[in-house]
């Protein structure tokens, strides 16, 4: 009885227009954060190194071959690039300045051996177990990550001498020897490939290797940094290949293609989220503004009832139940078109190629779950103040 | 309950001067149980003096007392006690939804306390010959239909005091009186009071008080 006195005289109209505003905020809302965290999880796991780091060097010219123009990067360099606003870090890549040969030691594979480049770098951006990156002298063997590009020549080389070739999985378990010599100083030590990476062209080691090999067998000479990493903030690639252009500074294409296109898919669904965020807030207000409304337009009613005995809290739980159950079946027919959207979305993906995790984000329902509490509390709020303002 | 008006004076009749009679800027104490009457012209402050002792108007000075308790004190649960178990009242513009039926009008006052069934709520309307009307809409009946519509809604509660601000001004003589007999065996049957404010006529009913003002 107290719903059709209160909720009768109203004007249907102005509510399914608010209503179905806050059904496309709910819905592209929920869309657009899922896929901004799908698109930054792009990439994660898919190598050893993170999706946001790069390794680069300076353009090699004719000059620099000359050696009239320098090819490795001073600390100054390092500096003003690490003080860049969409640059989350700048650190140095460690090269060898000492012989080393790399080579297979393993009676199930031909015997491999080469002239190797290591490198070695801040354990934290290797998406690889502590544990397992570990070497002091005396261990068994050193572990290394081996770049894709020189998996493949062994494999090639493999299949050239009529063997058959190797998984990732199998390539780890076969044993494999580094030799490190400087003049009549030679030392042959065990190592296993723990990882392999698409980004460095080099052998990766662990640090304490490289200081074993500097401190044993270099020269003397000391070392240039002639590579750096640089890992970007999300969403801001386009600014780090920018500024890679200015000055002169080059990194593997594929590494700035996934990073340029994270970029411009992010910043798309950014700019998705925030028209999304002011659709919700508008239809919200416009739902607050059509709650006042009808409150006022029911002054008289809800006046006399509580003149005759109703009690105001009683009045203001109809309003607000009513506002939140509106809003209620709005998140869930939403959350329900997001799913759809996403069945349809995550196929377009996989039939362009691109392999994204369809599991669903807990920020997504987070961002459901806040925007219905705001909603509520506001509703319940407005229909206060209303009912008081007639007591 | 005792309901006593303590140097009452509302604001809008402040300018006015006010006999040694007066219910205004005097003490008054309305005795639980008592039948009251409160004969005055219009404009006088009839329906002022409803509003204000039901806590309606707050522009006054003085003190309105229920019993020992200042009635500025009282919180929303407090008024919402008072108005559905303590103080019935007839209001001068009756207060009915004009879209509900009649017998929504009543259910929904009735709902609260539960006082009367359906039964007995077309009993109550039969006594005042209205209840073929019991599934029409309010606004459409006549003013003096109207009226006896909240009269029967001010009966479906327990109340000690029923209030009721000219609450015959649109009925004959006969309807008054079938009215006057109803609220008259509700309120003896509960033991309690009434204050009937009206422009002259008793309607041959016998006040133990009559105020004035």
């Amino acid at each position: 009885m107290l719903d059709k006195l209160l909720f009768k005289n109203q004007d249907r109209l102005q509510l399914i227009i608010a209503v179905f505003g806050s059904f496309l905020g709910v819905t592209f809302l929920v869309t657009s954060i899922h896929y901004l965290i799908k698109v930054q999880e792009f990439g994660e796991g898919a190598d050893i190194m993170g999706p946001n780091t790069i390794i680069v060097q300076k353009k090699v010219s004719n000059s620099g071959t000359l050696g009239l123009k320098a090819t490795d990067f001073s600390q100054s360099e390092i500096k003003k690039i690490e003080d860049m606003k969409f640059i989350k870090e700048v650190q140095p890549v460690v090269s060898n300045n000492f012989k080393v040969m790399f080579g297979t030691k393993d009676p199930l594979v031909p015997p491999f051996s080469t002239d190797a480049f290591v490198q070695t770098i801040d354990p934290k951006y290797l998406d690889v177990e502590t544990d397992k990156w570990h070497w002091e002298e005396g261990d068994e063997f050193v572990p290394v990550i081996m770049p894709r590009d020189l998996f493949v020549m062994l494999n090639t080389f493999m299949s050239a001498s009529g063997m058959t070739q190797v998984s990732d999985d199998l390539v780890m378990q076969i044993n494999c020897e580094f030799k490190l010599s400087y003049g009549r100083n030679v030392k042959h030590l065990n190592c296993r490939v723990v990882g392999f990476t698409n980004q460095v062209s080099a052998i990766l080691v662990p640090q304490s290797f490289m200081e074993y090999g500097t401190e044993n067998f270099s020269d003397g000479t000391p070392k240039k940094i002639t590579q750096i990493l640089i890992s970007g903030k999300e969403n801001e690639f386009g600014l780090v290949e920018e500024m890679l252009v200015e000055r002169g500074l080059e990194s593997r294409k594929s590494q700035m293609v996934v990073g340029k296109l994270k970029s411009i898919v992010g910043t798309l669904f950014i700019v998705i989220m925030s028209i999304s965020i002011i659709a919700v807030l508008v239809s919200g207000l416009v739902l607050i503004q059509f709650m006042q409304l009808l409150m006022s337009r029911n002054a008289y009613e809800v006046r006399t009832l509580m003149r005759i005995g109703h009690h105001p809290k009683k009045i203001i739980r109809k309003f607000f139940l009513y506002f939140v159950r509106i809003f209620g079946i709005i998140t869930a027919v939403g959350f329900g078109a997001f799913m759809l959207l996403k069945f349809i979305l995550d196929k377009v993906f996989a039939s362009g190629g691109v392999s994204i995790d369809t599991s669903i984000t807990m920020t997504s329902i987070l961002a459901l779950v806040s925007a219905y509490g705001i909603f509520a509390l506001s509703s319940y709020l407005t229909a206060k103040k209303g009912i008081f303002n007639e007591y | 309950m005792n309901i006593t008006l303590d140097q009452i004076m509302p604001e809008p009749l402040a300018s006015i001067k006010h006999g040694e009679t007066s219910i205004w800027g005097n003490k008054v104490v309305l005795e639980g149980g008592k039948r009251i009457l409160l004969n005055a012209s219009s404009g006088k402050g009839k329906t002022t003096f409803t509003t204000t002792t039901i806590g309606l108007r707050h522009d006054y000075t003085g003190t309105i007392f229920y019993d020992n308790r200042d009635i500025k004190t009282f919180t929303t649960d407090d008024w919402t006690n008072v108005r559905t178990n303590q103080i019935s009242v007839v209001f001068q513009d009756l207060q009915l939804f004009p879209k509900l039926s009649v017998a929504e009008n009543l259910r929904i006052k009735n709902s609260l306390t539960d006082t009367f069934s359906d039964k007995e709520l077309r009993a109550l309307l039969e006594q005042l010959e209205i209840d073929n009307k019991w599934n029409q809409e309010c606004g459409l009946l006549s003013m003096g239909q109207q009226q006896r519509v909240a009269i029967v809604r001010a009966m479906a509660q327990p109340y000690e005091w029923l209030i009721m601000d000219e609450p015959f001004s649109h009925l004959d003589v006969d309807n008054a009186k079938r009215c006057m007999d109803m609220i008259h065996n509700r309120t003896i049957e509960q033991n309690s009071g009434f204050i009937l404010t009206t422009l002259g006529d008793s309607h041959g009913y016998s006040f133990e008080q009559e105020l004035f003002l």
